[in-house]
């Protein structure tokens, strides 16, 4: 009886975790599927193209992709190095007391929905964005900070967990030898973490370019790559979602599901290499 | 009282009336210890777990200080001068005194990296100086043979008897006076550990030496004095032949003939 009953009870979880790889499937061929007339129509130019015009059926991705890319990359040079410095304080140099209400209000601020970044970019910082650099203050530079706050709690967060991965024996030697606080974070802890770092920086990197509603009020949905920071632009969540309501024709609608595709493999991608690459697990002391 | 044998040698580090407690602790885990360190030999510290041997250890280089909390009372003479008063320099006073590990501590950089690098904390840049001191403390830590060509790979790379000799080429090409050494061998194999042994005992002409051991024989076997500590107490500080084989103490007698530990 009880085999039966632990065999059942591997059988189902197993089931359990099948389950999840066939979702993944699901979603992937849904979107194949739904994106299959769109990829007709214009093929490998859809990437390349950089006109959207859905009254002249023309619909190309480029002002999307590069609204993602370079709004995340914005969001990333902001964030890294003060994630950096909330991390090296929190794991190195904070005293016990402050670093676990530091530590407890960085993962609350992560906890944040991100619509809320969102409002709260809107009507907070597009006045400042305007009245500092001019425009209308709906920009691709709003989208690059409100994104960096967004991340930031959740890199900071990670990226002292890398930190504190480092054996404290490994530290001590180092202070043994007369080091200071400086010398043991920039020698001892920092390339002992690096690869854990540079991880989460990725999956940070993964979490902005999908990021929707936060960078939906503030970018602009304005398809036209512009070199002005402060020009309205648009990526391509939010393209889809401010686009899904008025898709009227087959292409149309076909378009949008495979600007969702690209994004999910890129996404897959990305978190792929955070993984494989820089997540290992390392050996323990 | 503690039986505390007279050492005739210059005294390296002298220990008095000290007092070592835990910041999370209410009573000291050392109490009242007084003990002379001989200068140019190996004093080993031996006792059961929990006896405050690596406590005194880590108090000489003043380890504790990195966690807060932890109080020191009485005094630990270094040269004449009170290593737990406020004014010491904590980083020169651990240039002056290095620590070994109870495991190999390798740096996550290159092997002549992780020689070189208490030189450069120093300020040390000059090429051919770092490079000539890097393969003496090597050759003086008996390993210079199976890296020389390979200083520039990654330290982790070597076995745990390779990466010990190699902290304790770190630890000497700095030239420190006092080494300490915490259970060195205790993640080694029994080759890699006769290694060690053997060059602790080399090292005594250069740098007086304290090595904290669970390992009896090893104590035997290396050291010129042996400290037995029980409970927070020296309870016996004792030649090392007179002391294994005629122990002045009851309770060392109890411990070295494996009546308790």
């Amino acid at each position: 009886m009880n085999a039966i009953l632990d065999k059942l009870f591997l059988n189902t979880t197993k089931f359990i975790a099948i389950a999840v790889l066939l979702i993944v499937a699901w979603i992937f061929s849904t979107l194949i599927e739904h994106s299959m007339v769109s990829l007709e129509a214009f093929g490998f130019s859809f990437v390349t193209e950089s006109k959207w015009a859905p009254n002249l059926e023309k619909f190309g991705a480029l002002p999307a992709i590069y609204g993602s890319v370079v709004s995340t990359f914005l969001a990333m040079l902001l964030a890294i190095p003060i994630a950096i410095g909330i991390a090296i304080f929190l794991s190195e140099l904070a005293p016990p007391k402050l670093k676990s209400l530091v530590g407890v209000s960085i993962e609350l601020l992560a906890a944040i929905p991100s619509v809320i970044y969102g409002m709260w970019g809107l009507f907070y910082f597009v006045p400042i964005i305007r009245d500092i650099f001019g425009g209308i203050g709906i920009s691709m530079l709003t989208a690059g900070i409100v994104l960096s706050i967004m991340i930031l709690p959740f890199m900071a967060a990670v990226t002292r967990d890398a930190m504190n991965t480092t054996p404290d024996i490994l530290k001590e030697s180092a202070y043994a030898l007369g080091g200071t606080r400086w010398d043991i974070i920039k020698d001892i802890v920092i390339p002992y973490a690096k690869a854990g770092i540079i991880g989460s920086f990725i999956l940070a990197l993964g979490r902005a370019i999908g990021e929707t509603m936060a960078v939906t009020f503030v970018m602009g949905n304005v398809h036209k790559i512009s070199l002005d920071l402060t020009a309205p632009a648009t990526s391509i969540p939010v393209t889809l979602a401010n686009e899904f309501t008025e898709a009227d024709t087959d292409l149309y609608y076909s378009s949008l599901f495979e600007l969702s595709l690209i994004l999910l493999i890129i996404s897959f991608t990305i978190i792929s290499v955070a993984k494989f690459y820089f997540l290992r697990r390392k050996r323990s002391f | 009282m503690a039986t505390i044998v007279n050492i005739k040698e210059e005294k390296a580090l002298v220990v008095k009336d000290f007092e070592f407690t835990y910041a999370s602790a209410d009573t000291p885990s050392i109490k009242k210890l007084d003990m002379p360190v001989a200068k140019n030999s190996i004093t080993a510290l031996i006792g059961p777990s929990g006896c405050g041997k690596t406590t005194l250890l880590r108090s000489f280089n003043r380890m504790h200080d990195l966690y807060p909390g932890n109080r020191y009372d009485g005094k630990i003479l270094f040269k004449e001068k009170n290593i737990l008063g406020p004014k010491i320099d904590l980083i020169n006073l651990r240039i002056q005194i290095g620590m070994i590990f109870q495991k190999p501590t390798a740096f996550p950089m290159s092997i002549f990296d992780n020689v070189a690098y208490g030189m450069k904390l120093q300020g040390i840049k000059n090429k051919t100086e770092l490079y000539d001191r890097v393969e003496k403390a090597l050759r003086d830590a008996a390993i210079w043979k199976e890296v020389k060509d390979r200083l520039k790979h990654d330290a982790n790379g070597l076995s745990g008897g390779q990466q010990q000799r190699l902290c304790i080429a770190r630890a000497i090409a700095v030239e420190p006076e006092v080494l300490l050494f915490d259970e060195p061998t205790s993640a080694l194999d029994p080759i890699s550990t006769a290694g060690i042994e053997e060059l602790i005992i080399e090292l005594r002409e250069r740098v007086s030496i304290v090595i904290v051991t669970h390992n009896m024989q090893q104590a035997a076997r290396v050291s010129d004095y042996t400290g037995f500590m029980y409970l927070g107490e020296l309870i016996e500080l004792g030649r090392t032949e007179e002391l294994f084989v005629t122990p002045k103490e009851k309770l060392t007698e109890e411990y070295i003939t494996g009546k308790f530990g």
